[in-house]
């Protein structure tokens, strides 16, 4: 008999079995417990603290963008940076007028667009000139902005204090009103992202990506399938950017520019290319990293180690985020998702091993 | 028995002196590190002497210095611990970090002073909590229009600034004053990390452009004077603020001879009671010599020294100095502060209509490869009926 | 037209060294396929050695020139054998990342020297003024710079037409299974592509500390600016990289010169060259000198 609760061996028969997203009851029962964690968190975190998570979370929307673009459809894109902030500026502008669950969607298609426009030379080129494509948008994107007096010229765009339901967002309450806001829209969104790849597009991306001249044999269009990958991490891009401004009260250049896209960049390959657990694990584990590093920083500063002219609390920041790079590239390239995995497995077969 | 050893405690910290914690938040790595690591350095230097020298009112003022490394989210997370513990102040650095925390701190009520010396940080909306130490980037570049159309009346100008918030925030004042003065704006022109300003240069010689005023950082300001040297052009060069100083000297060499230069600071060199205090500091916590050249630092020493003074005064009122109570506390003796550290030039005055201590500021002329001050102390004329239209 | 002139020549210049620092670029994209985001640190690297061991150590100039173009060609060499060689057959964004990864890491690391914050300034060593004609000037150090590069092209030129190890780069360039057969060590190859790489950015790194004055994020931008010239010249061009090097240098200036009075606020010539890059890409994927490649299933 299966074991609904543990997989003790392959009982699939039919391919719906196959593509099932939870093996087991147990699996189910975690991520339910999971969600019921991530709901009562915001009671035992202080002001500070949520802001942390509510940036892990915001942060992960747009790793999830990426994982879409370049994890499924192996297109590198040096530029998410600029789609987000496609997504928070639209949002700055829209939002004196609109609603916020109107400028959050309206944001991210924005930023959608803007990825249909910058994958259009997908259709001629690919690989790393498309990487390159990105990085160019990545720096026009910066320049358009800083010369635009209607986007303040990369100055603050402050965000009006948000009423829902009657309920004034306060600074005492902004995090974690926002908290509830953005976890709906990650839930939502994680959801898509998991249930992508069970699509026919989804499953487009993955064949572009092994080899497009094969996939357009089998009928895909590569070139639009490449854009609609753009369009669709963009989306997501757009909607990360546009729930970041509300979270930060105000849209400034400074928080969309290229060191960011590289972040994103950094979480998503720490956390594993085109993985669900791997967009969180990524953004928390950097974000986490950095928040040490800058502990880490001070207490070598308190020590005095530090030579004429030279604050190797300055190095410490760089340096790690470089080695955390590097490392897991060499050592460990399918990221922590990978580690994530084995765990899993472990509890997948737990108690009975073979 | 745990229980006694908290009160035991309580009562020996009630027996101590109060602690209260100031922290600065600023970009001691990253962009604009050149500035910060040394306004960081002012921050805690003048932090441990007001401490020693009992000038905190009896209070044990905790400062921290953190590295945001220019990077907005880092401010925000660093403001909103310090609000979280009570602090009653917070010293904070760039333009864009200012500028996105505004609406929190209006919101809250925290006496915000930040290393920006950008206008609209204390301009509506949101701007009650905001403070400047000295005056404006739109004043200085209006005070350096001031003494080039005393100098020369008419003369053509050129503005070279930075491409963001900070470079480009004076440019609509100085239009405006540039009509009053009679001189005329010949472009706007932004610039950095460029490595020939050649075109640039030429293209401003061929209108006739007689003075290039800088609103920028020091590294392109200095990268364009040697090329107008270069070039054999007879163009002046004016700085604002953070456009001069000795890292500019440092970079141009003698290029930068007869570089003129607006601060509100005193240099290290100068026979002025704040140029010595800002020498002995630094010779009392071991800082090296660049530290103590550098206007940066007594720039942290002044903010500071601010914050300090307002906290020291809320508390020998008698009034809390943590808590939502301090906060407004130290904003009421913010907006009727009226002190001379003797860091800057002039004194620190605030008021509820004057969010800018410092008000005057010399012009400064490089000579023999120092900054020597050419002008008294003084305040721009056309300031305020420019930006205020009074 | 001296005004014309003068844009061209201070562009020449400015594009001689984005000629140097793209040349190493495709180097290590011709022998390795791999795009270096790490090329800025790399002309970082050799600017500030030339810096502090003419300041600090009171050496020659020339000297310190030498000794930095063999130490930044040794970084580069121990960055490919320590985190490149182990991810050869790894997907191309594995190899991406691990560049920028790299770039991150040298940044830290240049950050424990005094270089990490900052404004430099070589001390002279060149007479004041320089040459005049038709009304254009040109200052002894730009000349340098304009010399310095066509010395180094024509060496690498030799070196590659004539020299047996510069043929076995060509060779595993061109076809790394047909070379390995014939007893080219491709691993050694890819090695020295990236020292070969190490020595042009060390160059380049000297002579914007000739010019100008040096600083790690402006020199880091330079890393930036070098994706147009290598798109317009062709990624795996050598010749591309020179002729696309100084292109970007020469529009750079005339955008300055010609557009910026239109826009305002100006400071076209930040994004203009990334403008030309979509449009080649657009419409010229492979450059002026690069090869197209012909896929098969």
């Amino acid at each position: 008999m299966r074991n609904p609760w543990a997989q003790t061996g392959n009982y699939k028969t039919d391919y719906r079995q196959d593509t099932a997203i939870f093996a087991t009851y147990l699996e189910v029962l975690s991520l339910w417990a999971f969600l019921a964690v991530l709901l009562v968190l915001p009671f035992f975190l202080s002001r500070p603290q949520m802001f942390v998570l509510d940036l892990i979370l915001v942060y992960a929307l747009a790793v999830l963008g990426l994982n879409i673009t370049t994890g499924y459809a192996g297109l590198i894109n040096i530029g998410q940076a600029a789609f987000v902030g496609v997504g928070a500026y639209t949002a700055a502008l829209l939002a004196p007028s609109l609603p916020f669950w109107l400028t959050v969607p309206i944001g991210g298609l924005a930023a959608a667009v803007a990825g249909g426009i910058v994958g259009i030379p997908s259709l001629r080129i690919k690989h790393l000139y498309l990487a390159i494509a990105t990085l160019a948008f990545q720096i026009i994107f910066e320049w358009t902005v800083g010369h635009s007096t209607i986007l303040k010229q990369g100055g603050a765009i402050s965000m009006p204090r948000v009423e829902f339901l009657g309920y004034r967002v306060g600074y005492k309450n902004h995090y974690y009103f926002w908290y509830f806001v953005i976890l709906l829209v990650v839930v939502v969104l994680a959801f898509a992202f998991r249930n992508l790849l069970r699509t026919r597009f989804g499953r487009a991306l993955v064949a572009v990506r092994d080899n497009d001249r094969a996939a357009d044999a089998m009928g895909m269009h590569p070139g639009l399938t490449k854009i609609f990958a753009f369009a669709l991490g963009g989306f997501y891009a757009g909607v990360a950017g546009a729930l970041y401004a509300y979270l930060s009260r105000a849209v400034v250049i400074e928080d969309y520019m290229l060191p960011v896209s590289i972040k994103f960049l950094a979480m998503a390959i720490v956390g594993g290319l085109g993985s669900l657990v791997g967009s969180f694990l990524g953004p928390a584990f950097l974000v986490l990293l950095d928040l040490n590093m800058e502990d880490l920083a001070n207490w070598l500063k308190s020590l005095g180690l530090s030579y004429a002219g030279v604050d190797i609390a300055s190095a410490m920041r760089p340096l790690t985020f470089g080695l955390v790079i590097v490392l897991f590239l060499i050592f460990e390239p399918r990221g922590l998702a990978n580690w994530w995995r084995l765990v899993r497995n472990f509890f997948r077969n737990w108690p009975f091993k073979y | 028995m745990r229980k006694l050893g908290i009160l035991v405690f309580l009562v020996l910290s009630f027996g101590f002196a109060q602690k209260v914690h100031l922290m600065w938040s600023g970009a001691i790595t990253g962009p604009t590190s050149d500035a910060g690591k040394y306004y960081a350095q002012g921050v805690e230097d003048y932090c441990k002497y007001a401490n020693e020298e009992g000038l905190t009112g009896g209070l044990t003022i905790v400062c921290e210095t953190r590295d945001d490394q220019y990077n907005n989210a880092n401010t925000q997370r660093n403001f909103e611990e310090a609000l979280e513990r009570g602090d009653p102040a917070f010293l904070g650095y760039s333009t864009g970090g200012t500028l996105q925390l505004k609406p929190l701190i209006q919101e809250v009520g925290m006496t915000y002073i930040p290393a920006s010396y950008h206008i609209g940080n204390i301009d509506p909306p949101n701007n009650d909590y905001l403070f400047l130490p000295i005056v404006s980037y739109s004043e200085q570049v209006i005070a350096l229009l001031e003494y080039i159309a005393k100098e020369k009346p008419g003369a053509k100008v050129a503005l070279a600034v930075h491409p963001s918030p900070f470079g480009r925030a004076p440019v609509p004042d100085a239009k405006e004053a540039a009509k009053e003065l009679g001189i005329e704006i010949v472009e706007v022109q932004e610039m950095a990390k460029g490595l020939d300003y050649t075109a640039t240069l030429k293209r401003f010689a061929n209108k006739g452009v007689e003075y290039i005023v800088y609103q920028n950082v020091a590294g392109p300001v200095a990268t364009m004077i040697k090329d107008a040297k270069r070039l054999g052009l007879n163009i002046k060069h004016a700085a604002a603020h953070y456009a001069g100083g000795p890292d500019l000297l440092r970079l141009a060499g003698d290029a930068a001879e007869g570089v003129i230069w607006v601060t509100s600071y005193y240099m290290p060199y100068e026979d002025a009671p704040g140029a010595a205090f800002v020498k002995k500091l630094g010779e009392r916590y071991k800082r090296p010599a660049d530290t103590i050249e550098s206007v940066h630092y007594p720039s942290g020493m002044l903010a500071a020294a601010i914050a300090i003074e307002a906290i020291k005064r809320a508390h020998t009122a008698g009034k809390p100095v943590t808590g939502d109570a301090g906060r407004e506390a130290v904003y009421a003796e913010m907006l009727k502060l009226s002190f001379d550290p003797g860091l800057a030039v002039g004194p620190v005055t605030y008021s509820k209509e004057d969010h800018v201590g410092v008000d005057h500021m010399r012009v400064l002329e490089a000579k023999g490869g120092k900054f020597v001050p050419i002008t008294e102390p003084f305040q721009s004329k056309l300031f305020r009926k420019v930006h205020y239209g009074k | 037209m001296s005004y014309f002139l003068q844009l061209l020549v201070s562009g020449l210049v400015v594009g001689s060294i984005y000629a140097l620092a793209a040349l190493g670029f495709v180097l290590i994209y011709k022998a390795s396929r791999v795009i270096n985001f790490a090329h800025g640190q790399f002309i970082a690297v050799g600017a500030f050695t030339v810096y502090a061991l003419v300041v600090y150590l009171k050496l020659n100039v020339w000297l310190s020139f030498g000794i930095a173009l063999f130490f930044t060609a040794l970084i580069a060499f121990l960055v490919e054998k320590l985190f490149l060689k182990p991810l050869v057959g790894q997907p191309i964004i594995s190899v991406i990342m691990v560049t920028i990864g790299l770039a991150s890491l040298l940044d830290g690391l240049i950050h424990l020297t005094p270089f990490g914050g900052g404004n430099f300034s070589l001390p002279r060593f060149l007479p004041e003024g320089g040459v005049s004609f038709l009304g254009v000037s040109v200052s002894y150090p730009q000349l340098l710079a304009v010399l310095l590069t066509a010395l180094f092209l024509a060496g690498f030129g030799w070196f590659f037409q004539r020299s047996t190890l510069g043929a076995a780069m060509r060779a595993v360039a061109d076809d790394q299974m047909a070379a390995m057969s014939l007893g080219v060590s491709v691993e050694h190859v890819f090695a020295l592509a990236w020292a070969a790489a190490g020595i042009t950015a060390a160059a380049a790194g000297f002579i914007v500390g000739t010019v100008s004055g040096i600083n790690l994020e402006s020199l880091v931008a330079i890393g930036l600016k070098v994706f147009p010239a290598v798109i317009l010249g062709g990624l795996d061009s050598i010749p591309g990289a020179v002729v696309g090097g100084i292109i970007i240098g020469v529009l750079e200036n005339l955008a300055t010169g010609y557009l910026d009075p239109l826009v305002p606020g100006g400071g076209t010539a930040e994004v203009f060259p990334f403008v030309i890059l979509l449009l080649v890409l657009w419409f010229k994927p492979h450059g002026l000198f690069g090869t197209e490649e012909i896929e098969r299933v």
